[in-house]
């Protein structure tokens, strides 16, 4: 029987399948899960243990015929570790964990993101391209330059298919225009006259910009950023790790994703993090 | 009929108390808690310096059995940063447990004394973390050292102390005797039970720290036995507390009769909605005690005894 999520327990054994180098230090896994599962969510994430080194939170990229795809950039030795993996290689999975996107209708949907965030934000593409109603798709995506822009591919083709408007942008101008890519969101945003909806994934300073803009502009119904630069241990809401102040919310089982009513109340957003011990960091 | 518990010199509005370490790094967590109902709330325990804890994984559920394995190891901010947090909750008069942990009697004394100006409800001695190399679980097991600890702190502070007990020894009431007699106010039982999962496929132990300490459904009949055999040993001499293992108010109503007078709730509150977990136990306990017709909790404590 497929299961519609995976239970709450002690890491399943996957067996890495296929193995890719998505972009500069990022290298993208699919995972043939031992049990038959479908339902993961965009937005959701699973913890993944490389034995013997680290288990960190990262995002559902896809899941197909219980083939689970993940895309892990290069931060310290626990994601060094997964890129050493290789085909036929073990890994332990956990999830599938935390609240997910939820795109109403009728609405442009503004997926707006950077870096491993664009991991979600391409579940989120492909669940929206499989509605049955025509969406209207625009995806921001932002790097340092060309080679560090993921799943530009993927993304590139879909909009020479004409599925999705991809507008990529780079700091040093090696592809799409130069700049951040809020500067292409803020030209959408002040042309278009029809309701939209903002999805962001990336780093906090970059989220907290697109949330202080979407915010100026009527036309943006609703922001749905997720708060994946956290620091997190279990992943189902026990430990507290990954709090956030001063609601008391825990990222991993009251987000990661966070729509603007709940984000105007966390007063961290873009401002704090929590690290091992507990204490908070500057961002 | 009330819901409110003594526990010694002090009153909680009801016997449920959120166990140290799950959802208890933050002042927010804590004051979330409390307004879901909860008596009072306890911190994660607290140490002399910050410290990240144990490497990861270091905690993950254990389906089958409703538990929940871990070692996180004290990770914990240090109590010069941690005081804000209590602060806080002082303002908002969350009725406040702190847990302090030691690597040394030294350290239990500069913890203590670094917040003894704080009016909490009780300091909890954590002498109970199966997941360090010292302190925790050394000290918990030397009747000798719990002795001393729990004499010097004794001196140093009004504030109640509470002692949380090990299950990981032989004879408890030797431990629980020695730190009756240093002057503590409360016995705690108990702390996580020495545990370990190991992966077949690839042989290796999955938590980080290759071991750690079982919470959760299966170590319930453990902690009832420890209550109902302390409460055998103490009577009405001292109170106890019971943890481990609460999923259900019937678990909470099984613990008072085994002889405690509140009790500590922690891995059933890992879900997604925590303040649901806390409503249905409440529910429970009310149509309980009127079905059996009891007036207070403190009625209930010791029931099975009798
Ligand atoms: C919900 C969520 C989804 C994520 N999705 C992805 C993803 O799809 N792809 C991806 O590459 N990365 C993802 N991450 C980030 C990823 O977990 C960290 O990059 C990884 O843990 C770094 O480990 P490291 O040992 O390589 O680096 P380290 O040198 O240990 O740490 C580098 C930084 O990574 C972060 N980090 C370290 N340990 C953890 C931890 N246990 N939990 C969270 N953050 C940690 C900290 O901010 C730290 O400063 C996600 C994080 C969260 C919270
Ligand atoms: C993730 C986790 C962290 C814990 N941290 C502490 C701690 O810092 N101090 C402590 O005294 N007990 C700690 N405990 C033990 C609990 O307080 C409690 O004694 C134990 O989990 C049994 O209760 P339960 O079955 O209701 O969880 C921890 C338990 C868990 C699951
Ligand atoms: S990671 Fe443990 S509560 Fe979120």
């Amino acid at each position: 029987m497929t299961k519609q999520t995976l239970p709450n327990d002690k890491p399943i054994m996957g067996k890495i399948v296929e193995k890719w180098e998505e972009c500069f230090e990022t290298y993208c896994f699919k995972i043939k899960l031992p049990v038959k599962v479908q339902g993961a969510k965009p937005g959701q994430f699973v913890m993944l243990w490389v034995p013997g080194e680290d288990e960190y939170p990262v995002g559902i990229a896809g899941l197909k015929d219980s083939i689970l795809e993940v895309g892990i950039a290069k931060m310290g030795p626990g994601t060094e570790a997964m890129h050493k993996k290789g085909v036929g290689d073990l890994v332990g999975i956990r999830g599938f964990y935390g609240k997910s996107f939820t795109p109403p209708d009728d609405v442009n949907h503004l997926l707006i993101g950077g870096g491993f965030g664009m991991t979600p934000l391409k579940l989120l593409t492909e669940t929206l391209m499989s509605t049955e109603k025509k969406q209207n798709i625009h995806v921001f995506e932002g790097a340092r330059s060309e080679d560090r822009l993921m799943y530009l591919e993927w993304f590139r083709d879909l909009h020479n298919q004409g599925k999705i408007n991809f507008h990529a942008c780079t700091d040093d101008g090696s592809y799409g225009y130069q700049g951040f890519p809020t500067a292409d969101l803020e030209i959408f945003l002040q042309e278009s006259e029809t309701p939209s909806v903002i999805y962001a994934a990336g780093p906090e300073k970059m989220m907290k910009a697109i949330f202080d803009l979407g915010r100026k502009f009527a036309n943006v119904i609703d922001m749905q950023m997720s708060l994946a630069d956290r620091y997190m241990r279990c992943g189902f809401g026990v430990c507290s790790s990954c709090v956030v102040d001063p609601t008391g919310w825990r990222i991993c089982v009251d987000g990661p994703i966070f729509n603007t009513e709940k984000l105007e109340k966390i007063s961290d957003f873009g401002v704090y993090k929590r690290i091992e011990t507990g204490e908070k960091k500057r961002i | 009929m009330s819901l409110a518990t003594k526990i010694g010199n002090i009153t909680i509005r009801n016997p449920m108390i959120l166990a140290s370490g799950v959802l208890g790094t933050t002042y927010s967590t804590l004051n979330r808690m409390y307004e879901a109902g909860l008596g009072a709330v306890i911190t994660k325990s607290i140490g002399a310096k910050s410290r990240a804890g144990n490497p990861n994984p270091s905690v993950f559920a254990l389906n089958e059995i409703r538990s929940v394995i871990n070692s996180v190891g004290l990770a914990n901010p240090g109590y010069q940063i941690f005081r804000e947090d209590i602060e806080i909750l002082m303002k908002n008069s969350t009725p406040t447990i702190v847990s302090i942990f030691g690597e040394n009697k030294e350290e239990f004394k500069e913890v203590l004394e670094g917040l003894k100006d704080l009016s909490v409800l009780a300091f909890e001695l954590n002498f109970s973390c199966p997941n360090t190399e010292m302190g925790g679980a050394q000290i918990g097991t030397d009747p000798d050292l719990v002795y001393e600890i729990v004499k010097e702190l004794r001196v140093k502070t009004k504030t109640p102390l509470w002692v949380k007990l090990t299950p990981n020894v032989s004879d408890v009431i030797e431990i629980a005797s020695v730190a009756v007699k240093g002057g503590c106010d409360a016995l705690v039982a108990i702390n996580t039970l020495k545990a370990m999962v190991i992966d077949i496929h690839t042989k290796q132990p999955i938590l980080g720290y290759k071991k750690g300490g079982l919470s959760g459904a299966a170590i319930k009949p453990i902690g009832i036995r420890y209550v109902y055999d302390l409460y055998e040993h103490f009577g009405d001499k001292i109170p106890l507390i019971g943890v481990g293992g609460i999923f259900r108010g019937e678990d909470i109503i099984e613990y008072l009769l085994a002889g405690a007078s509140a009790v500590e709730i922690g891995t059933s509150l890992g879900v997604a909605y925590p303040e649901n977990m806390i409503r249905f136990f409440q529910m429970k306990i009310k149509k309980y005690m009127k079905e059996q017709q009891f007036g207070s909790i403190n009625e209930m404590t010791g029931g099975a005894h009798r």
